[in-house]
Order: C-alpha cells, then structure tokens, then sequence
C-alpha cells in the first residue's frame, strides 16, 4: 500500500510568486522569508515523496462565482498554471496523479463526502507558490500533484472541523490505495493577513505562533474553533489556515516537529511553515 | 430579478390605518406600502398569516405594539421573505401572571358600557402623560376605538392572551431590524426594548423622545425619520460582526456579482486590452450601476468592495492599471501608505 511519509504545513501567498519572478529572493525583504523554508526543501529532497496532495483554495481565478464547490478534487492528468491577470507564470505545467485521484473520490463519497471532481481545470498560486517553496523551480516537477481546493472564500466556508475530517478521510485513501508510491500532504493557505475592509492589512504575530504550535500538538482545538473565530483570530481571508486541518487529520496524532518558519510580513501576510512526520514512522512501511 | 419590497404597516389593538397616515405619506415615496387589518382573527398566527397573504414577494414589516407581535410572528413563519423589520412599542414575552384578568376587566367594560367608555379607560396610560388631555392627539384616538368593536376587542385580547413566546426566536432573525420605542412608554417601557434590540444580532434601537405608547401618532416625525433610515439599514450580515471585516456573504456576493464578473473578464487578455482601450464601454458589458463604474473608474477600493467586490476579483484591475496590494489595503484602512506598513504590518 502507498506510504504517507509526512504532512506539511505553509503559506501561499502571491507575492512570494512575484518576488521569485523578479529575482528578489535574495534582497533583503525577501532572503530572511526564503532562507526559513530550506530545511523544508531539504527535507523534500531526503524524503523524495511520489505524490503530494495539495490542499488549498482557488482565489478567484480557476472558479467565479458562478459555480462554488465547497471541495473539488483534481483529477487531471496535467495542472496548468492559470493565467491571474498578469498572464501565465513561466513554470512548469503540474503532472496530475490519475489514479490516485479517483480513489480519492471514490472513498471520499464512500465516506459521505461528495466532492466536485475536476478534469481539466488551470490552477493558481494557491498551490504554485507551495510547490515553488518545497520543490525549488525545477524544469519539470519531480512529484505528482493531488489538487484539493476548499472553498474558503465565498460563505458559507466549510467547517473547520469538517476540514479535519476531509483529512481524516484522505489519511484512509492512501492507506487504501495498492500502490508502492510514497505520499506527502500538504496544507496551505495563511497565516494571518486580511485583504478586505478597514481592517485590511490585520496581522496576528502571536496567534500565527500559537497556531504553528497548536497543529502539531493540539490540532483538536484548531478543529473545534468557529469559522468567526478563525476570522477574528486570523482575518478575513487568515481563515484560509483551517485548510491546515486537512493535512493534520491526514497524520497520526503523534507527530514530530522537524521544522517550522515563521516571517511577518510576506507582502500583506504573516507566513509559516511546519514540516511533519508522524511520531511512529511512514505508515505502509515494511517492516525494516 | 431584484423583486419589489412591499412595506407592512401594522397597528396594534383597537388601532388601525388611522395610526400610520404620517408613515404612510412618507414612506410610500419608497416602495408600495399596504396596511394589516387585525379586526378579524383571534390569533396571533392567523393575523401573521393572513398579514404575509396581503402581498406577494419580499416585505419590510413595521408592526406597533401587538402589531409587532404579529410581526414577529411573521418572521417565524416565513423568514425568507422578510426583508427587513421594525418593532415599535412592544414586547416578545409570553402572557404574565394575572394578565388575563386585568384585560378581562376592560373586555366587560366594553361589552357593559361600549366602546366610548373603553377609550375613556384604555387610552389616557398609552400617551404620554403630558398629552392626555391634548384634543388634537386623542379626538382621533377615541374616534379609533369608537370605530372598532367590542368583539373585536375580545377577539384580539384572545389572540394576545394566547400569544406566542417571541423571546426564543429574537436570535435567528437574520434581517436588518429596528426596535423602537416612546421614552415614556408606560404600557411597555425602554428597558423592555433593550431587551429584545440586545437579543436580534444586528438590532438597532431607537427611542422615541416625548412620547407615550402610540409613538406613531405621538411623534410621527420621528418614527417616520426612523423608519427611512431604517429601509437603508445593512444586514447584520453585512454590517460585520467582527468589526471592519466584510465577510464574503450571501449578500455581499449578490450585490457585487457584477463588478467581480467584470473583475473575473481580466482573466483573459483580450479584456484587459478592451479594458485599456475602453474602460467605460468594457464596464457596460456586464451592466454595471453608476455607482459601480464610478467605484471602479476612480479606483476607489473602499467602495468597491462596499459594493460588494471581492479583493480577490478586484484584485485583476491592478494586473491592467499597477496599484500595489499594499497600496489598496491602505486605501481601505483609510491610512496614509508608509503608516499602513508600519502600524498594520510592522515594517520598519
């Protein structure tokens, strides 16, 4: 069976798009922000996954508000990037992971969650910026992608329980799927920023923190705030970190802290990083 | 589309149309205004329904004193069509303790001596004191109560005796509601109204200055004045309940459809060059408002997005005319650029 070798936990925002395009990485604003996800790509390196399912929400972009999911899952066999308004970025299209995808669909309505399923759809910085943090920009992507996007922006938002739920339900699909591939899972979205409104340009230092100490030790009390919580605590859009709760419900309850980062202000937003492995080994592993 | 809002005006016991002519006046400038009769059912819920029979589509329901009983109960039974809500002089608790009995008294007294000897008992505590010998405000009281009948009156104590328990539902009601009341409202009193505006998440209240229980012809002007700012009052939904945070809410997407519609065409690059070539003319096919091309022809952020833009739409202009998000968040604090990063995101 296919093997979850860890979960990740980070930041998505645009700008940091713009900052590699620019060549900015190593200015000062920017180097402190890039320097911190090393150990990540270092660990992305050692751990070498197959698949990494990637969760996070489309902003306007791949979805109008025509037609909302509350979940979808990608089930393409390429992920282009979508052009945002400033036109495509230069980087490399993402292989979709087929098979696996519909597995994930098939165990997600087993378990009485009904995604939207999703055969050619571009997608945006929500989960290029992830992929561009962990992976580097190679010529082409050596991992295949999952695509999940939750819908966090148009109300009513899912739960944030019910998003550690969804986790919960991929955690059965992985272990469930006859292959030998090695998965990561990776949430993003956050930390504390908000774009909308006169409280545009909120940011919360000590609860951005708090929450990178909380999804490894105390996911339970993340899953059971309220989405107005998440708002006050993170603002408006910082309630895109509950997508966290999908990796975490993803990973054993034990889990060991190998990395985390976090810089305030990335453009508008606090950002964080965290890097996970579940305290009693990949899941699936042989026996050594 | 967007379908017509009636407005319910609602009188209370032994009252009638005669109560909102001053309101009627106004607000008919505003939308079609009709007005219940309660001299026929002998329930709360038999007034609501037949009240909601009155019109079709959405309503802005104004009822005063028992009037917005049956108000209340409206919104019970058909929240989605209930637009918007005004209480006046009222309460949302159950019968009381030896309530039956004191209006049994003047049930007898009307059946006994009729209804001028009612009105000579019933009315004087419902104004304010100062005015119950004011010929001006009671002549047309008394004439009210004349009109009305003493199985009128016993029906419509029945329906109060028998009235619903509002309290339990005043923290669903999910529309824009005024609570008001006449300062020197004897029969139901300010504190009582704090009570009800504290427990409707939204609720504004407003008192009533020298005025008794029949503030809708005490102080027309005032209620009337109230009223019309009422009809402009946001959502609870709208009106942020985490402070200076607009959610992306039913109501805020529908009303900011088209301009994220719009904002959503910058995707694709043969709109942003029509965009450039023709801004206005590129607004025009998605049927903007006025005030919409004019939001996003000044590039005024704030108000875009009180239109009901969604940054993350909006965004998209910025790809055809460079604004930095930094810049836009500031707009929107209202801060000047370099405090905005210092004070909001704690640049150096």
């Amino acid at each position: 069976m296919a093997k979850l070798i860890g979960g990740l936990g980070t930041s998505h925002v645009p700008s940091i798009a713009a900052a590699l395009d620019k060549g900015l990485r190593d200015t000062p604003d920017w180097k402190p922000f890039f320097d911190g996800y090393i150990p990540g790509q270092d660990w992305v390196k050692e751990a070498k996954p197959d698949v990494a399912v990637v969760i996070f929400n489309d902003h306007g972009n791949s979805f109008f508000l025509d037609r909302v999911p509350t979940f979808a899952v990608g089930c393409a066999e390429e992920y282009k990037p979508v052009d945002e308004g400033w036109g495509p970025r230069p980087i490399p299209p993402f292989q979709g992971a087929v098979d696996f995808s519909w597995h994930l669909v098939d165990t997600l309505v087993e378990n009485r969650f009904d995604p939207m399923i999703c055969q050619e759809i571009d997608v945006d910085h929500g989960i290029q910026v992830p992929m561009e943090l962990f992976w580097g920009r190679p010529a082409a992507w050596p991992v295949k992608v999952v695509p999940i996007f939750v819908n966090v922006i148009q109300y009513p938002i899912p739960l944030p329980s019910r998003c550690w739920e969804l986790g919960q339900v991929l955690r059965k699909a992985i272990e469930s799927y006859d292959s030998d591939e090695r998965f990561v899972v990776v949430g993003t979205g956050g930390l504390s920023h908000q774009l909308q409104g006169a409280r545009a340009g909120f940011v919360n230092p000590e609860a951005d923190r708090a929450f990178l100490r909380d999804i490894a030790a105390d996911p339970g009390k993340l899953a059971s705030l309220s989405r107005e919580r998440y708002v006050e605590l993170f603002g408006s859009e910082g309630a895109e970190l509950m997508m966290w709760l999908v990796m975490r419900g993803c990973m054993d309850e034990a889990v060991k802290v190998l990395h985390t980062h976090y810089f305030v202000p990335a453009s508008m937003t606090g950002a964080g990083m965290i890097v996970l492995e579940n305290e009693a080994g990949a899941t699936g592993r042989a026996a050594a | 589309m967007e379908t017509t809002v009636t407005i319910v005006l609602i009188p209370g016991l032994l009252c009638d149309a005669s109560i909102w002519t001053s309101q009627v006046a106004a607000l008919s400038q505003r939308a079609p205004v009709v007005v219940a009769d309660l001299s026929t059912q002998d329930s709360i819920t038999a007034m609501a329904r037949d009240t909601l029979a009155l019109a079709q589509g959405p309503l802005a329901v104004v009822g005063h004193s028992m009037g917005a009983r049956v108000a209340l109960e409206m919104v019970r039974l058909a929240p989605e069509r209930i637009e918007r809500l005004a209480l006046l002089d009222t309460g949302a608790h159950p019968r009381r303790d030896g309530e039956e009995a004191t209006r049994q008294v003047l049930v007898d007294l009307a059946r006994r001596e009729g209804m001028a000897a009612l009105a000579d008992r019933w009315l004087p505590p419902m104004v304010h004191e100062a005015r119950t010998g004011d010929a001006a405000l009671m002549e047309p009281l008394r004439e009210m109560v004349k009109r009305a009948t003493a199985d009128q009156h016993d029906r419509q104590i029945r329906a109060l005796l028998g009235r619903p328990n509002a309290r339990e539902h005043l923290s669903a009601i999910a529309c824009p509601t005024l609570v008001a009341v006449g300062r020197q409202d004897r029969w139901s009193p300010l504190a009582q109204h704090e009570e009800i505006a504290a427990a409707i998440p939204g609720a504004r209240l407003v008192i009533i200055e020298d005025s008794g229980h029949m503030s809708p012809v005490e102080q027309p002007d005032q209620v009337t004045a109230a009223l019309l700012a009422w009809l402009d009052m946001e959502s609870p939904m709208t009106a942020d309940r985490i402070p200076d945070t607009p959610l992306f809410d039913r109501e805020r997407q529908r009303r900011g459809y088209r301009i994220n519609k719009m904002a959503m065409g910058l995707s694709k690059p043969e709109n942003r060059e029509a965009f450039k070539a023709d801004e206005e003319a590129y607004l025009d096919r998605f049927s903007l408002t006025a005030d919409e091309k004019k939001a996003v022809m000044s590039r005024d952020w704030r108000e875009m997005v009180r239109l009901g833009g969604n940054l993350f739409f909006i965004l998209k202009i910025s790809a055809v005319d460079p604004v930095r998000i930094t810049e836009i968040g500031a707009h929107q604090a209202g801060m000047a650029h370099d405090a905005f990063l210092r004070d909001r995101l704690g640049k150096k």
